[in-house]
């Protein structure tokens, strides 16, 4: 686990994967115009789940981008494979499913993947036959002959999945995948994306709503300010928790009595007392955690909980976002 | 042999799209109304007369090939990319491994059938309504027509892969330079390219007797260099935008 800065390579692999199954990007820096997008950015994504986190303008829209080609990058270089992501070559291993919700919208869902897989050069068996393949998989068949005009917001994510599997590519970029389908649709989508990581493919999938991306992915991207500001697995970015400053609540009686010996602690920065409950910010959670067992027993104090209010993912993004410049 | 079917899905899908699209009912509109003009101008049917070819041969160079032919090129020309743009599906080509440069041929394959259909074809009906003026203009004109519809069809991809509102912009390109300039006195129509395919226009008509228009208003080039102009129109306007479109990023896709 790293926090990176500007100047590190942060790794989202799991293991050591070939470099043909890598995306990576190499000192990676994008303007539009004046403004920055992404700012020196160097990480590799390798096969299984990352989940790219970051809030709005964070710039992972334009790392997107970047890896699927849409974007050329003003420094450094980004590579699908041991191809540029400009190029044609790359769009072979490709699949992309953007955030935004246009279609043909003339045409019914299986026609719209069926275009797809020929636009991949397929012949139009191979393409019928791939379609079928494809729609059982994101749960569309029954419904992928309604015109998509009138798909449900849930649907069309479907689809737009599907026209991104549809030439088995081993990049996957998805954007926003899970954004307006229901919680039974979740689990069906979360769990064919686990399948596909299990076949080895490398996802990427952006959100901002950190509890999608925890159930979802294995690793993870943190961006904050166009920079990634974290990457690893959850675990490890939360194990970063560790040397931060955290709030406790603390329910015990007699709570003042507490309150009194926690204050002595140099490693609590403040108590606050309501009732029973004290509100405890201390420097060091883990040091803490060591002292305040022995402290209970030692006082005979009736602790009847003690828990932490911010040791969530959001309160890890919180924190990482605040310690950049 | 993939990139090829590729291509062909490409240029089919486009073609289609194009077709059933509003633009198409759009562009019936010019046409139909010059079929209007047509049919109520009563040419008559049988012997040719140099006035009433003077006449329907004004009308087509004047209004069919300075409004309406730029008006059908525009509408397809610009849709083909601009279409796909605007409504943010261009997106799901450029992910597709299909080189940006056979993307635009593509589009451009598919767009120029359309327009020429649709041009050669209504050219080819009013000169049947019109009897013998019209038969013998359709073989004297076709080839301007055919000429012209090229460059502006050429020209109006390169709008729509430089300009992110392709449609306005070639809507004013056409209203302000082809035919307000293009009709000034003096070098500054050189600007619009009817005035090329007008001077290929009225030396054809001179050999059935069309009067060669006021110098004051209109000097028209040799038909040699106006030819040249207009295939440079062509073949440079493509170029361009190939060349645009190839090295372009379009951030306003997703």
């Amino acid at each position: 686990m790293q926090r990176a800065g500007h100047s590190h390579f942060s790794d989202a692999t799991h293991h050591a994967p070939e470099s043909s199954l890598l995306l990576s990007f190499e000192h990676v820096t994008k303007f539009y115009g004046p403004v920055i997008g992404v700012n020196d950015i160097s990480c590799r994504v390798g096969p299984g789940i990352t989940g790219l986190l970051g809030a709005n303008g964070a710039g992972k829209s334009t790392l997107i981008k970047l890896a699927s080609g849409q974007l050329r990058p003003s420094q450094g270089t980004v590579r699908i494979g041991r191809h540029a992501a400009w190029s044609t070559a790359a769009k072979n291993h490709l699949g992309y499913s953007p955030d935004t919700n246009n279609f043909y919208e003339e045409m019914t869902g299986r026609d719209f993947v069926y275009t797809m897989a020929r636009l991949n050069g397929f012949s139009r068996r191979e393409a019928r036959q791939r379609t079928d393949h494809v729609l059982e998989e994101v749960g569309m068949t029954d419904r992928a002959r309604r015109r998509l005009a009138g798909c449900s917001h849930g649907m069309r994510q479907r689809i737009k999945l599907a026209q991104a599997l549809v030439h088995d590519p081993w990049l996957l970029l998805l954007d926003e995948p899970l954004s307006g389908i229901d919680p039974g649709g979740r689990r069906e989508i979360n769990e064919l994306l686990f399948r596909l990581a299990g076949q080895g493919k490398t996802i990427l999938v952006s959100s901002h709503v950190l509890v999608e991306i925890e159930q979802l992915a294995s690793s993870i991207l943190m961006m904050s300010r166009g920079r990634i500001i974290a990457s690893g697995t959850l675990a490890e970015v939360r194990n970063l928790m560790q040397y931060r400053p955290l709030t406790v609540e603390i329910v015990a009686e007699p709570a003042r009595r507490l309150a009194a010996l926690l204050a002595e602690n140099p490693d609590v920065l403040g108590v606050e007392v309501r009732d029973s409950v004290l509100i405890v910010r201390t420097r060091n959670p883990l040091r803490f955690f060591a002292q305040v067992g022995d402290l209970v027993c030692a006082n005979g104090i009736d602790l009847r909980r003690l828990q932490t209010l911010d040791s969530g993912a959001e309160a890890v993004f919180d924190y990482l976002q605040q310690g950049r410049p | 042999m993939k990139l090829f079917r590729a291509w062909l899905t490409l240029a089919s899908l486009t073609f289609r799209r194009l077709l059933w699209s509003a633009n198409t009912l759009m562009v019936l509109l010019p046409l139909a109304a010059c079929l209007l003009y047509v049919v109520r101008r009563h040419f008559n049917a049988e012997g040719f007369s140099t006035d009433e070819f003077r006449q329907f041969s004004e009308f087509m160079i004047l209004v069919f090939a300075s409004f309406v032919v730029p008006i059908c090129s525009l509408a397809f020309g610009t849709a083909s990319i601009g279409g796909d743009r605007e409504d943010r599906t261009l997106v799901f080509v450029l992910v597709r491994p299909i080189p940006r440069a056979l993307v635009l041929v593509a589009k451009f394959t598919a767009t120029l059938p359309l327009v020429l259909g649709l041009v050669v074809g209504s050219f080819w009906i009013y000169c049947r309504l019109a009897g013998e003026v019209g038969q013998a203009a359709f073989p004297l004109y076709l080839p301007a027509i055919i000429y012209m519809t090229l460059a502006y069809v050429c020209l109006f991809h390169l709008f729509a892969v430089a300009f992110r509102h392709s449609t306005i912009i070639a809507l004013v390109y056409a209203l302000f330079m082809e035919l307000l300039l293009g009709n000034l006195p003096g070098i500054i129509k050189r600007v619009a390219v009817n005035y090329y395919g007008r001077s290929i226009l009225y030396a054809a008509g001179a050999e059935r007797g069309l009067p060669p228009p006021d110098p004051q208003w209109f000097e028209p080039l040799s038909v040699r260099a106006a030819s040249w102009a207009l295939a440079g129109i062509a073949v440079g306007g493509l170029l361009l935008a190939i060349v645009i479109f190839s090295r372009r990023e379009y951030r306003d896709l997703t």
